[in-house]
């Protein structure tokens, strides 16, 4: 649409059609006045009027007209606007984009797909978009042309692709699905997020956590294996004083050697480098062989274990390194902060894909004022710190808390100070 | 355990400190023990001696572990050689891929007493006399 708006044009057309109308009456009056015999000039009056209103009617409709005309010319420019922006954000987007017919073949790459592959448009438009691949995912791209084809979601499928330079960048791959702007057929906008760097940086931060856990654990196991070969006896019989003393330096080596797990541990969820290593499990396994390893000190302090495992937990899907650390961590609280000839309850129930895991004691408890804060790092709490000499680096629970959501569970408790604690986990699909 | 019958073990690991302590026990527990500090050094003994078993640390300089069991693998005598892993830490993708390479047994360090390093030893020599 050109020229002025409409409706102004229409307003002109209507005054210029009532000047000419009442032209016409004027003129006619002014040759049949005397002919008629009117002389009180109503006739001429009601004439007029009557010009008036036809101009009216058919300024009326004219503008009737045209408010269609310029709803239509408002919607026009509108798309021609949105429609430039759209093309402008296509074209010049960090991401890249390319519009893939159903062949897989590339349409329109945007400058950002072309800074990505190294190349010209000749260089790329009209290529098959899944053969961009290295060598170990062309099947990969093989499976998601097949997809796109039947219009199956291809929503941030990784895969690996090649640039002209033979460099190979991971991307995060999504296709929508669009329409062709001529023939309406079929076509879908891929856009390619890019996360190399990230990907780099997660295997650092991975490859760091494993470095630290290396070095920091090759000198505690070479201490404990010359502390093996002074208590075995292999190179002559400590007297029995330093025996004693030795023993002390193993277990205490033993305990920094937890530290160490745990600390690690703590960084792995931290940095985001905890994996989840889902497989087939038995809870009652877990509980059991942490049980044989705290035996020494349960049968210490004369406690009293009461497992109530059912039939539930022992055929489910978890990552059982971390389930274990999770039990670990509640019943080695337990066993630590129950006093001597306590009882320490381990419940497990299931329904369908959900399952809890409950331990209870009948220990010191949490202080009612400071229960908000259990799961905080480096927490003790007040009564563990002053009334108990167990050992604690306050990293535990939050360490359980963290594996327990890194896990899709949840966990809960609820403890009165010198009666003892209940902790429920629920884990869900199982 | 007489001299004649001695078995040879090859200890792979090149923290000084942990290799002698390995050496000295096993040597103790009746074994021909031999250490090596480094990966290519680990290989070249290995291959030269032809020990009856051989605990290989996996992260080491030169050559990592996994890369000495690869190419041992390749050798006509090394494709059946028996080797347990040693880690200061457990990964599990490092099981995976000592297990495929034909290690039966991974032994992380920390968590072991030398006692046990060495019924693991007994317990593996037994498995190849079957």
């Amino acid at each position: 649409m050109t020229g002025a708006k409409p409706y102004l044009k229409h307003v002109a057309i209507s005054f210029a059609v009532l000047i000419i109308l009442c032209g016409i009456v004027f003129a006619v009056f002014a040759l049949y006045q005397n002919e008629i015999g009117d002389q009180t000039g109503y006739l001429q009056i009601a004439c007029f009027v009557i010009a008036v209103l036809a101009s009216y009617v058919f300024y009326l409709l004219l503008a009737a007209k045209s408010r269609g005309e310029m709803v239509v010319w408002e919607a026009t420019k509108q798309l021609m606007v949105s429609r430039e922006q759209f093309k402008r954000l296509y074209e010049d987007a960090p991401v890249p984009y390319v519009k893939l017919d159903l062949k897989g073949l590339i349409h329109e790459p945007n400058k950002a797909t072309l800074r990505f592959f190294g190349v010209l448009p000749e260089e790329i438009e009209n290529k098959n978009f899944f053969t961009f691949h290295p060598d170990e995912d062309l099947e990969l791209g093989k499976k998601l042309l097949q997809r796109f084809t039947l219009n199956v979601p291809i929503n941030r499928e990784e895969i690996r692709m090649i640039t002209k330079s033979g460099e190979v960048r991971t991307i995060l791959l999504t296709v929508f699905e669009t329409r062709d702007t001529q023939t309406l057929g079929r076509m879908g906008i891929a856009s390619i997020f890019d996360i190399t760097e990230q990907k780099k940086l997660d295997k650092a931060k991975t490859e760091f956590v494993s470095l630290a856990s290396h070095q920091l654990r090759t000198p505690l196991a070479t201490m404990k294996w010359f502390m093996d070969m002074l208590l075995s006896g292999d190179i002559g019989e400590l007297p029995d004083k330093q025996k004693e003393y030795v023993q002390k330096l193993y277990t205490v080596n033993g305990e920094m050697a937890e530290l160490v797990d745990i600390l690690l541990n703590v960084s792995r969820i931290e940095i985001g480098a905890l994996v989840l290593d889902k497989k087939k499990a038995n809870a009652v396994d877990i509980a059991e062989s942490i049980l044989t390893e705290l035996s020494s000190q349960i049968a210490r302090k004369y406690l009293i274990i009461d497992k109530r495992y059912g039939n539930a937990l022992q055929d489910i899907t978890t990552d059982p390194k971390l389930l274990r650390i999770v039990i670990q961590n509640l019943v080695s609280n337990s066993v630590k902060y129950t006093p001597d000839g306590g009882t320490i309850t381990i419940t497990f129930t299931q329904t369908g894909s959900q399952g809890q895991i409950i331990i209870t004691d009948t220990g010191m408890g949490i202080p009612r004022e400071q229960q908000d804060k259990i799961f905080t790092k480096l927490f003790r709490a007040d009564n563990v710190r002053t009334q108990s000499a167990a050992q604690g680096t306050g990293l535990g629970l939050y360490l359980v808390k963290s594996i327990i959501e890194a896990l899709g569970g949840s966990i809960s408790f609820t403890s009165e100070e010198g009666k003892g604690s209940v902790f429920t986990i629920t884990l869900y699909s199982l | 355990m007489d001299k004649v019958v001695k078995k040879k073990i090859l200890v792979v690991d090149d923290d000084n400190n942990l290799n002698s302590v390995l050496v000295e026990k096993l040597t103790i527990s009746g074994f021909d023990a031999i250490g090596a500090h480094d990966g290519e050094e680990g290989l070249a003994k290995a291959l030269e001696i032809h020990p009856d078993l051989i605990l290989l640390d996996i992260m080491m300089p030169k050559m990592g572990g996994m890369e000495v069991l690869d190419k041992l693998r390749k050798d006509a005598w090394g494709k059946t050689a028996k080797v347990i892993m040693l880690t200061a830490l457990e990964d599990v993708n490092l099981v995976a891929q000592a297990m495929e390479k034909g290690s039966y047994k991974y032994i992380e360090k920390v968590q072991h007493s030398l006692g046990d390093i060495v019924k693991q030893v007994e317990a593996e020599l037994a498995r190849e006399n079957k």
